[in-house]
């Protein structure tokens, strides 16, 4: 019962502060996308408790915190810390929501990769359309309310057959605050036939209190392909929450690989829709989850036509009273025959405290099709540490051998050298400091 | 003295005893061949020499080097010279293979009071290891034993064994499912270790591995005893006979 009056609270705070925002903060050109989202918003309101989409996610703290929108800077010097050597001349910057330009350098990006203010980008038809036809469509009350807010963002546009030889980096800040914030960063990637794009995405925060809202959309043409290396590495007392829309054309290609190191709240949604005959989608992550760390991770991917492929591995090393949660659902449509779909959720539990929900799920229409998906939860495993034990190494080191390795085997399958060494130290570090 | 003395052992596995009543004597710079067929105890011997901790110890004792071996953990066991080389090595994805051989081998001279060996230097040692077993120096980069084919997996055995340099080696098959080229690469390698300071415990299926490493004792397996001892000789009138007549003649 006084769950039902939080909420109906946290609500009424959202339309009030959405209402102050149109007043004061909006950009004329997202107007029309602002209210057709808050609108949607009503609609679906907060999620109850068990709303399919959110059984694993307690997004109770998130809905009855009143937020503000936040409106804080960022040194250059922070910037520049948490920039990758090989990005110093392909970074853009992302505070509290904003692009700041000042910050982003741009310099080194090939001719063919074109970044335009969203505001701008609205005057194409087809970028107009899509934003508002995936409002209709939404149902995570998350991505509406990055489009309620939206106020500015980036197109990232990619001409056809471009090449990015060496990636960009979006680095995307929260600033510290006492009382809680909110902000709502908006990517929009569109790669051309046959182009390729190397994009690095990393979350981080000056200190706690904010909550991101991050949404990208990622719309991929004929035999294009997109890398992406994704690190979230926000502050440990704040909230994370983003969503990435992708739409694949016929024999185009997207992999992302992640690593998670969670905080107060960490949930992605990721939502892939393989449109086109041969089209290949790969989404891996790794998180560590120590102390009251979450990570949570809801997956649709739908297979819509023929010769498509999928691919899912998720690792979650947990200790502590940390949580982790893996739903994720592949849909295989009819008609979409000769597919191809592997999902794989491994859970690896140092505490009788730690707490993780695996629900891998396939959802078949058409009848040749080759689809297996699996999870584990478990502790060490005992063949494995008598095996390095009989090597000589102490049952200390066999184990923080064995918990880092189990990471490390999906870390190290990303393709750019500084982002491994990153969240090995991100992540790795984590488990080092328990086993001392 | 002896380096390993089992007298009287009985051990077995979730209350089942497999191994009933094996004394047994080895002392350095001794080959001994242990056959028989499956379920014979074998395997369970290997184990407990390990100290692996599924199995468990109801009677006898095993004296190693003057110390009592069962009071010691496996990694005790290890750093005191004890090799096993596994019938099915466990499969490690995210521990590099060279890495973890720098961290077996410093752990060694760590406990023997002297410094660790630093990255560049055992790397050399690690080459030169490598190529005394013959294997491929792409392995170093591979996940310990990630994806290995069933000889590469044997052969990083042998390479192990070659790096830590024990003073007793019990390879559990190790020929199975070897072809006959791995066979003799590995087999080779074996022979390289072999001096007269250390000893070996070969516990194998088939004959044909005999005839790579040569054994000075033959001990037959059956139903958890030593039912007979030999020499090499012995292991021939196996191969021709089957282990039946072992049976039959000791039964008698």
């Amino acid at each position: 019962m006084s769950d039902a009056i939080a909420e109906l609270k946290g609500e009424a705070g959202v339309l009030e502060l959405h209402r102050k925002f149109l007043e004061t903060g909006a950009v004329p050109a997202f107007r029309s996308i602002n209210e057709k989202a808050i609108a949607r918003f009503e609609e679906l309101g907060f999620p109850h408790p068990k709303h399919e989409m959110f059984s694993y996610v307690n997004t109770h703290e998130i809905t009855s915190t009143p937020f503000q929108l936040g409106t804080g800077t960022v040194e250059p010097a922070f910037v520049d810390a948490n920039t990758y050597a090989s990005c110093e001349k392909s970074r853009i910057v992302f505070v509290d929501g904003a692009y700041e330009a000042g910050l982003s350098n741009t310099t080194g990006l090939p001719q063919g990769v074109k970044l335009v203010p969203l505001e701008e980008a609205l005057t194409q038809a087809d970028i107009k359309t899509h934003l508002e036809k995936t409002i209709e469509e939404e149902n995570d009350f998350f991505a509406c309310l990055n489009a309620a807010f939206l106020k500015g963002g980036l197109l990232i546009d990619v001409s056809a057959g471009t090449i990015m030889e060496s990636p960009l980096q979006v680095l995307v800040t929260g600033t510290a605050s006492k009382t809680p914030t909110a902000h709502h960063p908006r990517l929009f990637v569109r790669a051309g036939r046959t182009a390729e794009v190397k994009l690095i995405t990393k979350y981080v925060g000056t200190g706690g209190g904010y909550l991101v809202n991050s949404m990208q959309d990622f719309l991929l043409d004929d035999g294009a392909s997109v890398v992406l290396a994704r690190v979230q590495a926000d502050h440990a007392q704040s909230w994370h929450a983003e969503k990435s829309r992708v739409y694949q054309g016929r024999d185009s290609r997207f992999t992302a690989l992640c690593g998670s190191g969670g905080n107060k709240l960490a949930r992605v949604h990721n939502e892939i829709r393989l449109q086109g005959e041969g089209a290949e989608a790969s989404l891996s992550n790794a998180s560590v989850l120590i102390d009251d760390d979450q990570s949570h991770h809801f997956i649709r991917i739908h297979h819509e036509a023929a010769h498509t492929i999928s691919h899912q591995l998720f690792k979650n090393v947990i200790n502590d009273k940390g949580r982790s949660s893996v739903d994720g659902t592949v849909i295989v449509n009819e008609g979409a025959q000769l597919t191809a779909s592997h999902q794989l959720i491994n859970n690896l539990m140092l505490s009788d405290t730690a707490h993780a929900d695996t629900k891998p799920n396939l959802m078949i229409f058409a009848d040749d099709v080759k689809c297996t998906h699996g999870a584990t939860v478990g502790q060490i495993d005992q063949d494995q540490l008598f095996y390095l034990k009989t090597r000589g190494l102490s049952e200390e080191l066999a184990t923080e051998l064995l918990t880092t390795s189990f990471v490390e085997s999906l870390i190290s399958q990303i393709q750019f050298p500084e982002v491994v060494v990153d969240l090995k130290n991100l992540l790795l570090k984590k488990l080092e400091v328990k086993s001392d | 003295m002896s380096l390993l003395e089992i007298k009287d052992l009985h051990a077995g596995f979730e209350g089942t005893e497999i191994v009933k009543g094996v004394s047994l004597t080895i002392n350095a710079g001794e080959v001994h061949a242990v056959m028989g067929p499956n379920g014979s105890g074998k395997s369970t011997l290997s184990k407990v020499l390990a100290g692996h901790p599924s199995y468990e110890v109801t009677q006898g004792s095993i004296i190693y080097k003057g110390k009592d071996l069962l009071e010691l953990d496996p990694e005790q066991r290890a750093l005191a010279g004890i090799f096993m080389g596994f019938q099915y090595p466990v499969e490690i994805p995210g521990v590099n293979n060279a890495e973890f051989l720098r961290l077996a081998y410093n752990a060694q001279l760590v406990s023997k009071g002297e410094e660790e060996l630093d990255p560049l230097d055992f790397d050399e040692l690690l080459d030169e290891k490598m190529k005394l077993v013959g294997m491929d120096p792409k392995y170093k980069d591979r996940f310990l034993n990630d994806g290995f084919s069933g000889g590469e997996k044997k052969k990083n055995e042998i390479l192990q064994m070659a790096v830590l340099n024990p003073s007793l080696a019990v390879l559990d098959e190790t020929d199975s499912g070897l072809d006959i080229d791995a066979l003799k690469v590995v087999s080779e390698g074996v022979n390289k270790w072999i001096n007269k300071d250390n000893a070996l415990i070969l516990i194998t299926h088939y004959q044909r591995l005999l005839n790579y490493i040569q054994p000075d004792f033959v001990h037959v397996f059956g139903q958890g005893k030593i039912l007979k001892s030999g020499d090499k000789n012995l292991a021939l009138e196996l191969e021709k006979q089957g282990y039946d007549w072992v049976v039959t003649e000791t039964a008698n």
